[in-house]
């Protein structure tokens, strides 16, 4: 589990917080999403959280111990892929990298070869284990950077944008990989991902960072259930639509936006399509994707978690 | 055990990183020689003066020491924090001083070749010059003495570059000054008063290469050094500035936490 407890940190003179009394429960075993647009304080929590930064104020505990007074026993519990850096060296083989950061870690000889092998094995490296990481591709390179991460199986892993720059393949290896953390090993999973639909796939939970504060953090489909737009309504026709209406016509079937105060004038709408000639093909209530929401929450001033 | 095991681990990785530069390490062990070559070169007038020979080559093996250990671990921490690598290394329990340490042993071990090409230099030309190459197990103490006392310049140097990062300049110049005020080529006593005092007290490498000298120009015992201060100094010096280096060191770690610049470029 992840605790944080009242997190602030500022930088320096700088007037505004670059995090603002950020409180966060993760649940054991769950997959937590961290959004937010650039600059909304993301990488400061998680560089506080990973004990890099020293918060101004507040606390962060990783599995029950406090990163700040019981550092050691903090970091034993944690691992983490951050973005925008190497992660491991690319002059050394992906096998020689594994054994580096597992010895780093406290681990046997003998245990860190065996987590090695299962880690390549499973992220399909284990025929290329004794090249440069630095000859590997970017998916590849990824990946070993995560089995790094994972090398002495800590129960909660960071994984800070895993899937930036990857491939469709490499993509689907990597959230399968993470679904299988969580679900069978029970490893707790913070991502932070500016690709929504992953986090959408892949998170439990999802909290949104806006300048420095959160602005939500809810089960994602609580969260996607509460921006639900219950006015708005998408209708399929085949044939003209009466004027007046917000149409898109593409390849014969013509797609009409209605928003309505009452659920009952749908019926009036329909009945107009109808007596205007229109064939009726389907009508949705609007659904709204994580993206939708996330930019309802960080382009609104009002939303507060 | 821990500790044990990602000193262990640093070292192995050095070692591997500088297996994998061999080009370097070999362009160095014939830049090195030469560089010995032409000092001696420049300070007999254009001569292989016999009684140079000698006293510069142990001011040159103690410099390819300094060398390796201040400069590649200057320059392989900065890619570190540039590459992000460095941060990986800090989601451990480990205290960070105790890797600096592991880089300083690997450091070492790397400049052994580049060091055994000089003194290979040096012995073909001094036996050619009908002289001999004085061998006495003593002198490893202050080789040893010279080789901890680095550890605690590169330990400062370190933490100065996770707070400041482009300080190759400091880096450069502490290696010119300490060369040239450890009395790597002028010896200590013939330096003036105040220079030799705080170059003695300081400079991590001058108490090693005084000793040397005694040792093998000299024919003097490591108990009896007859010039600087003596055994005692010789042992404590290091020790001292290893131990202000991890003080620093932690000091400026903590700053750089505070700041962030742990991973920032």
């Amino acid at each position: 589990m992840i605790e944080i407890d009242a997190l602030t940190k500022v930088y320096g003179q700088a007037q505004a917080p670059a995090v603002d009394e950020v409180s966060l429960r993760v649940p054991a075993g769950s997959v937590f999403g961290f959004l937010g647009p650039n600059g909304a304080g993301k990488t400061t929590t998680i560089k506080m959280l990973a004990g890099l930064l020293t918060p101004t104020s507040g606390e962060v505990r990783l599995g029950g111990f406090d990163v700040a007074r019981q550092r050691p026993a903090a970091m034993a519990q944690f691992g983490a892929v951050l973005e925008g850096s190497r992660n491991v060296y690319w002059s050394l083989s992906a096998w020689q990298n594994l054994m580096y950061f597992g010895r780093l870690k406290g681990l046997r000889k003998a245990r860190v070869a065996e987590r090695a092998r299962d880690l390549l094995t499973g992220l399909g490296l284990w025929d290329r284990r004794d090249d440069k990481v630095g000859g590997f591709s970017r998916g590849m390179q990824q990946k070993v950077a995560i089995a790094a991460a994972l090398i002495a199986d800590p129960p909660i892993v960071l994984l800070d944008e895993p899937t930036l720059g990857l491939d469709v393949e490499a993509t689907r290896t990597v959230k399968n990989w993470i679904t299988e953390q969580s679900r069978e090993l029970g490893t707790t999973v913070l991502l932070t991902t500016h690709q929504l639909d992953v986090a959408q796939e892949l998170c439990d939970r999802v909290a949104v960072m806006r300048r420095g504060r959160l602005v939500a953090d809810l089960p994602t489909r609580e969260l996607l259930a509460g921006f639900r737009e219950r006015d708005r309504y998408e209708i399929r026709v085949e044939g003209t639509v009466p004027p007046g209406f917000e149409a898109v016509t593409r390849e014969g079937v013509t797609t009409i936006s209605v928003r309505v105060s009452d659920p009952g004038e749908v019926y009036e709408v329909v009945a107009r399509l109808r007596a205007h000639g229109a064939v009726l093909e389907s009508l949705t209530q609007v659904q709204p994707d994580l993206e939708d929401v996330f930019l309802a929450l960080v382009n609104e001033p009002s939303h507060a978690a | 055990m821990t500790a044990a095991r990602g000193f262990a681990a640093e070292v192995r990785k050095g070692l591997l990183n500088f297996a994998a530069g061999w080009r370097e390490a070999l362009i160095q062990m014939i830049t090195f020689p030469l560089f010995y070559l032409l000092i001696v070169l420049f300070m007999g007038r254009g001569q292989l003066r016999a009684d140079l020979l000698l006293p510069v080559l142990l001011g040159t093996v103690a410099l390819t020491f300094i060398h390796e250990q201040v400069n590649r671990v200057f320059w392989s921490y900065l890619g570190d924090i540039q590459s992000g690598v460095l941060e990986q290394t800090y989601l451990t329990s480990l205290p960070s001083a105790a890797l600096i340490l592991g880089r300083q042993v690997a450091a070492a071990i790397s400049a052994l070749p580049t060091a055994l090409a000089v003194l290979a230099t040096g012995y073909t030309v001094i036996t050619l010059q009908g002289g001999h190459l004085p061998v006495d197990a003593q002198v490893l103490v202050p080789l040893a003495a010279i080789v901890l006392g680095t550890c605690g310049l590169a330990l400062i140097l370190c933490g100065l570059t996770l707070v400041f990062k482009r300080i190759e300049i400091v880096t450069q110049l502490s290696v010119a000054v300490y060369a040239i005020a450890g009395g790597t080529l002028v010896p200590l006593a013939a330096m003036p008063d105040p220079v030799a005092f705080l170059s003695r007290l300081v400079v991590p490498i001058a108490p090693g290469i005084e000793a040397m000298r005694d040792i093998l120009l000299g024919g003097h015992s490591l108990a009896a050094l007859p010039t600087g201060w003596g055994l005692g100094w010789l042992l404590a010096q290091p020790l001292l500035i290893t131990g202000a280096g991890v003080v620093l060191f932690n000091r400026l770690e903590h700053l750089a936490r505070r700041r962030g610049t742990l991973g920032r470029y």
